[in-house]
């Protein structure tokens, strides 16, 4: 395409699109119960707020979410909390699909905090597959300047279908929500990157476009290529900028988002839906209805497909996301969760098990193909030796793990399970080193917290001999000068440590998704004692004061 | 475990993407047929002899080796790179070599460069070239024995390759090759007297330059396959004629040309047959541009200043030493680093 710059590497395989992208976007049936799982986001899992036997209805809140990172969860279909374990929810439907809803937001006339409120009421997580929530990406306008706001509708892997469907009925609602996030961000420009495999959405946006928008949107049509839906290849080729090694597209001021999501936020916001339900594509050649469904999270699999002509005994494996670099599902009980965006009954014909591995001859095709530019071949070798150094060295760590590699290796060597594991090894590893300075936070923490109920204490305190002292009207002459400016100050250095944590929690949680975030997260709860602490001391002051002036 | 569906997708449609490693194997292996039946058009049937009897040689080595440390043979040897080992060390040999000469060969190919080191994908040294080199050193008088062109079938052809031919008899066969001539001529003699003398037997040039053509157009066929890259033939070859053209414009009348430094020896077959060889070659694209050009310019010093006529053999495996070095410092910059040295340094 004239406009595009370009990443290197990339791969052509089949689209394998037609299968589910013929039929239009129509409702799964209301499912008679669901099991929600408590994880369905990045970070930490979300706490339960409901016990068996509770009703509920569509949008009441189940599960609250468990420190910085992490997202409220919302009943899916309105009925009777049956089961509540560590993992998940279940509910027993009652058919009548009752709706909590929260009141309608105008977002072109509420604040900013409000907005971020609801997008974090709603359970709102990116639906592109990352699962990361949105309001705490939407914070990131506290520390960088957004220009840009990218509407990443490539989907570039094979099969996948969801953004095309999801642009061809909702272009519009899609745009809206742009709107919103540009706002809420204060990006000058949206542009839209989309492959050119997909006509049919690439109209209705143009058709969308012909309507007047509070901020312009450009619409880009790349040449199909894998993996040029990734965050950093599509920046790349839309604006030709290169986003830092262990940075964030943020910090060449660019938000990324997946239609999906931008859908859930306007629903969120000018609905006040909160996210119960998504878009998934059915296809694989085992079922004989494919298609794109609006799907109720927690639907089961099976009921999913069974309803879209399952042919069991052709069945060989469902893969949860997209070939390249989805999962196989280990059972057909699992639920549909935020993240399933969609799912692949392949016939053994379809997705054969790989041929047997044999020795890498260093002919480095994937080299050539490796949009990070990356030594796929060398990197394998030192991750089989497992010489850690040499892998971070060779950058390990800048692995998108698309699978491109792999995808061409003539020796059929599984290179991205290899990274993962080291990967996964070498975070370990980090963790284990960490541990001393974990175990320092985790002390500081627990004098924070004693320092903040000791504030609290003394604080009742004080109130309780100041309502003494009211009636009798006597004052007790303060021998020691109140240091009003010194606590000031520390309670504005406890305000800063707070957005300190919350900053460096939020930028690594996006860096590494699958980074663990516990340590910080305690880091921040230590910083929001000592603010709390900071603020107690601080009212107590005043208070203090007060009362000295009035004597 | 994704990537078990990638490939899986790979095999539902091969035809997007690379072959799998054995038939990379017998690519190359094909691409070497029309240099072979040019040679043995000009050099008679014993060059078909080498090679046959180096591929059994190959495979029956590797075969043996792989049942000494119990690996499995059966799908090991379907890789064909033993086959593939043996067609170039025969195809490089003097043609109608001795059986044991070619065994000799073969078991420090098979054996000792390539099993011993834990066979395909680890070997530090082009296994061919280890062969080649160690018969070169041990068997001199061998391996400088090549025939000018000749019958499809000279005389004494069965006795030959069987090996019991009288060593007088071998002297009367023996020719030079063009680069062996060269080389020999005397550093007194000029390069036009040289030539002005017809040092050569009737057709010998043509004869070489006719099978550097064929060796040409096997390359050029991996290319358009995508079975080897470009970077190795081209940096090795453009090497080779700048080095040559410097030599050459500072005396035209004691340097070769440029032109002959291609067409004779081993230049294009060893620019896309024996350098191409990815295991032993440097791996970054960079490395390789480095690689190739290291060996075009060792093939011009050792031609001209060292002492050997030919020197494709010695210039790979001096690369291959190097290759740890350049594979060291020939890492790409990957997206998203900044634009310093430090980003390249691993």
């Amino acid at each position: 395409m004239s406009n595009a710059y370009d990443f290197p590497g990339g791969i052509y395989p089949p689209e394998r699109k037609q299968r589910s992208n013929r039929s239009a976007l129509t409702e799964a049936p209301l499912p008679s119960r669901v099991i929600l799982t408590l994880q369905q986001h990045s970070g930490q899992a979300a706490t339960p707020c409901v016990a068996p036997g509770d009703t509920v209805k569509v949008g009441s809140v189940i599960a609250k979410r468990e420190g910085m990172i992490s997202s409220d969860l919302h009943a899916s279909i309105s009925g009777m909390v049956s089961e509540v374990n560590a993992t998940q929810i279940s509910i027993e439907g009652d058919g009548q699909d009752e709706w909590l809803r929260l009141p309608p937001l105008a977002w072109q006339y509420v604040e900013p905090h409000a907005l971020l409120e609801r997008l974090n009421d709603s359970g709102i997580v990116g639906l592109g597959g990352a699962g990361f929530p949105t309001h705490i990406k939407a914070r990131v306008v506290e520390r960088h300047a957004i220009n840009t706001l990218v509407i990443n509708a490539a989907e570039c892997e094979p099969y996948i279908t969801v953004d095309d469907l999801t642009l061809r009925h909702h272009a519009n609602e899609v745009l809206e929500g742009a709107q919103i996030i540009a706002k809420l961000c204060g990006a000058q420009h949206i542009i839209i990157g989309i492959e050119d495999n997909k006509p049919e959405a690439i109209e209705a946006l143009k058709h969308a476009l012909s309507n007047s928008q509070p901020i312009s949107i450009e619409l880009k049509v790349i040449a199909t290529r894998y993996p040029s839906g990734g965050e950093r290849q599509l920046i790349k080729r839309l604006l030709n900028l290169n986003v830092p090694s262990g940075g964030l597209p943020a910090d060449v001021g660019v938000l990324c988002h997946n239609p999906g999501t931008l859908l859930a936020i306007l629903h969120a916001v000018r609905d006040g839906q909160p996210l119960v339900s998504r878009v998934v594509t059915l296809t694989g050649e085992a079922i004989s209805q494919p298609g794109n469904r609006w799907v109720r999270l927690g639907t089961s699999v099976r009921e999913l497909l069974e309803q879209a002509g399952l042919n069991t005994p052709e069945l060989h494996q469902v893969i949860q996301g997209g070939p390249m670099m989805g999962t196989p599902l280990l059972t057909l009980d699992a639920p549909v969760t935020k993240l399933t965006n969609c799912l692949i009954a392949a016939t053994i014909e379809e997705l054969p098990p790989p041929p047997a591995e044999s020795p890498c001859i260093r002919c480095g095709e994937c080299e050539s193909v490796c949009p990070v530019a990356l030594l796929p071949q060398q990197l394998h070798w030192y991750a089989r030796a497992q010489d850690d150094a040499k892998l971070e060295r060779y950058h390990l760590f800048d692995c998108i793990e698309c699978g491109a590699c792999s995808y061409v290796c003539p020796s059929h060597i599984p290179l991205v399970v290899d990274y993962r594991e080291a990967k996964s090894r070498l975070r370990l590893q980090r963790i284990e080193t960490a541990k001393a300075e974990h175990a320092k936070h985790r002390f500081e923490f627990r004098q924070a917290r004693l320092a903040r109920e000791e504030a609290e204490k003394q604080a009742r305190k004080e109130a309780r001999q100041a309502q003494q002292r009211r009636p009798s009207n006597t004052i007790a002459a303060s021998s020691e000068k109140v240091d009003l400016r010194g606590l000031r100050i520390a309670h504005a250095a406890a305000k800063a440590s707070v957005k300190k944590a919350e900053k460096t929690l939020a930028r690594v949680a996006q860096e590494d998704p699958k980074q663990s975030l516990d340590d910080f997260e305690m880091q921040l709860a230590t910083a929001q004692e000592n603010l709390k602490a900071a603020e107690l001391q601080l009212a107590q002051a005043r208070e203090q004061q007060s009362s000295e002036e009035s004597s | 475990m994704s990537m078990m569906r990638a490939s899986g997708v790979k095999d539902a449609m091969t035809a997007t993407s690379v072959p799998p490693t054995a038939s990379l194997m017998r690519w190359v292996i094909a691409a070497t047929l029309p240099g072979i039946a040019t040679m043995s058009y000009f050099f008679g049937l014993g060059v078909i002899s080498n090679v046959v009897i180096a591929a059994v040689f190959g495979v029956a080595l590797e075969a043996a080796v792989l049942w000494l440390r119990k690996r499995p043979i059966r799908v090991t040897l379907n890789d064909s790179s033993a086959l593939l080992t043996g067609v170039l060390l025969g195809a490089s040999l003097p043609p109608a070599s001795p059986w044991w000469l070619i065994g000799v060969g073969m078991i420090a190919a098979i054996v000792v460069a390539k099993q011993l080191y834990g066979g395909l994908g680890h070997n530090p040294f082009n296994p061919a070239m280890v062969g080649y080199a160690l018969l070169l050193v041990s068997f001199p008088t061998y391996m400088t024995l090549w025939a000018p062109p000749q019958a499809l079938i000279p005389n004494g052809l069965w006795a030959q390759i069987a090996g019991t031919l009288p060593t007088a008899q071998l002297d009367s066969l023996s020719g030079a090759t063009p680069l062996d001539a060269f080389k020999h001529k005397g550093e007194a003699v000029l390069a036009s007297e040289f030539w002005a003398t017809n040092p050569l037997p009737d057709g010998t040039l043509s004869a070489w330059r006719w099978v550097a053509l064929a060796w040409l157009a096997g390359g050029v066929l991996l290319l358009v396959k995508r079975v080897i890259s470009w970077h190795i033939p081209i940096a090795m070859l453009g090497s080779v004629l700048l080095l040559a053209t410097l030599f050459y414009l500072s005396d035209p009348s004691h340097f070769a040309s440029p032109l002959f430094h291609l067409l004779t020896g081993a230049t294009l077959f060893g620019a896309f047959f024996i350098a191409t060889d990815p295991v032993s070659a440097a791996t970054s694209q960079r490395g390789k541009l480095i690689y190739g050009a290291g060996i075009g310019a060792l093939i011009i010093i050792i031609r001209t200043v060292g002492g050997y006529p030919d020197a494709v053999a010695f210039a790979v495996l001096l690369m291959n030493l190097c290759v740890p070095l350049l594979d060291l410092y020939s890492v790409p910059r990957p997206t998203g680093h900044p634009n310093t040295s430090s980003g390249e340094r691993p």
